[in-house]
């Protein structure tokens, strides 16, 4: 019923192949990019500061760890430490002079060029073997960033971001911050909603559900499994200098850690492997499920005057968020994006329910 | 099936929503001095936050109790932040939200993230034991006050005291064993300078964090027959490091470490074989001092105790009362200037800045922070563990400040160049 499909006909083939052909759908993603777009004049300004922009930025990093897994089928466990390049690379370029805009890219090339030596190593193991091989990744940027104070910023291992500017306007405040992080957001995303019907797109998914068979068939398994890296770790590479100039405005090595590869990692199984709708609700369920759970824990036991430790009351949270992600991952191991597919899927035919294949 | 799941989506949603609306409703109320103190229960410092934590909202509970400052109550707002960056940012935002005239994250990595934020917004943000050590300049960070001798000055003081010992360092070797982090590795350029000054030669050994294997290490301090060993780590690494140097024979009354060791760490490596271990106290510990027994008579016994109460006392449960003495120290400073408030950060920093002299009853070593020193003089003393307590080995003392303000006025010297 909402989503109408009578009287809709497509007499060009461009109309067939558009990105969403129900005009219920269009009508969703535009409405939500006019309130992303208005949300810095309709919502509190903690909620812009603290939820949206790191919201935004990480959903872009899952986008960019999305390609690898959910396109390619590679996993990546070192996906924190492509980000800490691009963050690191960049900060420094921002101080030594270069603009912002330049340093972006120049933190994705440099993210690209690093992460696609690791990634050469996918095109000898598989799997687990995989893992370990970016854990190993993880491991070594972490170690050379903090033995190297030239990298780091010295004994306080902190590195400063300048002010900058973006094409002209300068990011600082709470709402130019959130627009540039919102930009690139959108760029990376247009990139992944379109890369699946790109003959690279295809090649990937050929790669991930078989590469020798992929081989067979004139897809190189070499080439698209190092682009898959390149654009991955380039995507990587920028979010890291969004993330420092946006959101952190200070970097140490501490932000980079294993547990946001781990995070990253759930994030994207979360959401849904090879989702785009998946990485945003998957970035919300595990950034924001664990600030919502203390809140409520600890608004129960204000408001209630329960008589609970403060311990119990930080760790009663911690256990109710694992009970959400292996409920989630139970009910619905396909991720968030599929749920939200089969409450399309019911409206799409809504109220005839025998009409539902 | 369909059906549920819409339920329960909604519901979710709906109680995503709920769980926001106190945010606006909380600060209604007057006469209210906000602290916000989300900390890291549940990741890394656990043991050594909840007891820290418990020191702080007792020492605020007597003061309410007594009927405030000024007429005014504290309200202590804790929460946990895990040492996760966004949630702590979070933290920090709505704490800005609501009216906090300071943030106190007791850690490292969440003071270093919010150091550009407290500058731009002025609230004030508390990094006793942590966080930047060229913090102590506050001509350079005007709102981010450490109120406690950073780790340069802790470094420096047990040189000092090393060198009370034998009289003259020249010739010896001391060994720093530290964990492979920025935080440990923070001490040596200070060491070196000293090294340099006192003539005795430094040996650095780092360990890979999180230092629970620190067995490779040890062998290699005995083998350079240390005459002094340092040890610098956190958590976990601390008992191993004091079991490692236990096993290799190290004589336990020339093994010394910084504030960060604690009862519960000999508990955990043996009372009676740690005996001689020094460490440097920044405030009196045990039940001994006036201010813990009125915490127990007024407090603990009425009830109202935040925490166990065998916990009342320890090593970190003392330095939470401390850092909760020396801000409610700062509102009455604050007052003091400015009666009439407003009641924000700015006011708040007049305070904190302005804290003269204070020793609590002699719990802490007599404390002043002035707008361009915001160590607060950078005393402590050594104590030394007798199998049951730490006893003291020095008075109140400060030394080496001048090697470790050139530090600090390089480092923020640097921070002014590159950062705003």
């Amino acid at each position: 019923m909402f989503y109408r499909r009578a009287g809709i006909s497509h007499t060009r083939y461009q109309d067939e192949r558009q990105i969403w052909p129900l005009p219920l759908d269009r009508f969703l993603v535009a409405a939500v990019f006019v309130l992303l777009l208005a949300a810095p004049f309709l919502v509190d300004r903690l909620y812009l500061v603290s939820y949206l922009v790191p919201w935004v930025i990480w959903s872009t990093a899952a986008l960019g760890l999305n390609l690898l897994m959910g396109g390619a089928g590679q996993i990546h466990l070192g996906y924190g430490a492509v980000i800490a390049i691009g963050a690191y690379g960049s900060v420094h370029l921002v101080r030594a002079g270069v603009p912002f805009e330049i340093a972006m890219i120049a933190g994705g090339l440099l993210s690209a060029g690093i992460g696609i030596v690791f990634g050469a190593a996918a095109l000898r193991v598989k799997g687990l073997y995989l893992a370990m091989a970016t854990l190993a990744m993880q491991y070594i940027v972490d170690f050379v960033i903090i033995q190297f104070p030239a990298i780091s910023g010295g004994t306080q291992a902190t590195l400063q971001v300048p002010p900058v500017t973006f094409f002209g306007i300068p990011v600082t405040g709470d709402v130019a911050p959130y627009y540039v992080a919102l930009f690139v957001c959108v760029v990376v995303t247009l990139f992944m909603l379109n890369v699946k019907r790109t003959s690279f797109g295809r090649a990937l998914a050929a790669v991930r559900e078989k590469d020798y068979a992929a081989a067979i068939i004139g897809v190189s398994t070499f080439r698209f499994k190092m682009l898959a890296f390149w654009v991955s770790s380039f995507i990587g590479g920028v979010v890291g200098s969004v993330l420092a100039v946006c959101y952190y405005r200070a970097i140490s090595p501490d932000q980079f850690h294993l547990d946001l590869s781990i995070q990253l990692v759930a994030m994207v199984i979360v959401g849904g492997l090879g989702s785009v709708l998946g990485s945003f609700f998957g970035v919300a369920l595990i950034l924001f499920a664990p600030i919502v759970l203390n809140q409520v824990i600890g608004f129960l036991a204000t408001e209630l005057g329960l008589a609970i430790s403060m311990d119990l009351r930080s760790h009663l949270p911690l256990v109710l968020y694992g009970i959400l992600i292996i409920g989630f991952l139970l009910w619905e191991p396909l991720g968030l994006s599929k749920i939200y597919n089969n409450a399309r899927n019911y409206f799409l035919v809504w109220p005839f329910r025998h009409a539902r294949h | 099936m369909s059906v549920t799941r819409r339920t329960v989506l909604q519901g979710a949603a709906l109680a995503a929503l709920v769980s926001q609306v106190p945010v606006t409703r909380a600060f209604a109320q007057d006469k209210v001095i906000r602290f916000a103190m989300p900390q890291d229960f549940t990741r890394i410092y656990t043991f050594v936050t909840s007891e820290y934590s418990q020191g702080q909202r007792d020492y605020i509970s007597l003061v309410n109790g007594r009927g405030g400052i000024n007429g005014y109550t504290i309200l202590a707002d804790v929460s946990d932040h895990g040492n996760d960056m966004p949630r702590a940012i979070e933290a920090y935002e709505r704490a800005k939200a609501e009216g906090a005239v300071l943030i106190d994250p007791l850690s490292t990595p969440v003071a270093r993230a919010l150091v550009p934020r407290v500058l731009e917004d002025k609230i004030n943000l508390i990094t006793a034991f942590s966080g930047r050590s060229d913090a102590a300049d506050g001509s350079v960070f005007p709102y981010v006050l450490p109120l406690t001798p950073n780790y340069w000055t802790q470094a420096g003081l047990l040189i000092d005291f090393f060198r009370q010992q034998d009289g003259d360092l020249k010739g010896k070797t001391i060994c720093f064993v530290h964990i492979d982090t920025p935080f440990g590795k923070e001490p040596l350029p200070i060491l070196e300078k000293l090294a340099e000054k006192e003539g005795f030669k430094l040996q650095a050994f780092p360990y890979t964090p999180p230092g629970n294997d620190q067995s490779a290490i040890w062998p290699q301090v005995r083998r350079a027959r240390p005459d002094w060993v340092m040890f610098w780590g956190a958590a976990v690494g601390q008992t191993v490091a004091l079991t490692e140097a236990i096993r290799n024979g190290l004589p336990m009354d020339r093994v010394s470490s910084s504030v960060w060791i604690s009862e519960s760490d000999m508990e955990v490596v043996g009372k009676a074989d740690t005996k001689g271990v020094l460490k440097v106290e920044p405030c009196a510990s045990g039940r001994d001092p006036q201010i813990i027994q009125d915490i127990l008579k007024e407090v603990v016994d009425a009830g109202k105790g935040a925490g166990p109460k065998e916990k009342v006392g320890t090593s970190y449960y003392n330095y939470g009362v401390m850092l909760a003495a020396l801000m409610v120290e700062g509102v009455r400073m604050a007052f003091e200037k400015n009666p009439n408030g407003p009641i924000n950060g700015e006011w708040m920093n007049a305070g904190l800045r302005s804290i003269t002299n204070f020793d609590a009853g002699g719990f802490i070593p007599p404390t002043t922070v002035t707008p361009e020193d915001h160590q607060g003089g950078g005393k402590a003393r050594i104590a030394r563990w007798d199998g049951e307590k730490f006893v003291p080995a020095t008075d109140w003392y400060s030394a080496n400040q001048d090697v470790v303000w050139e530090e600090v006025r390089k480092y923020s010297a640097q921070f002014k160049a590159t950062g705003k």
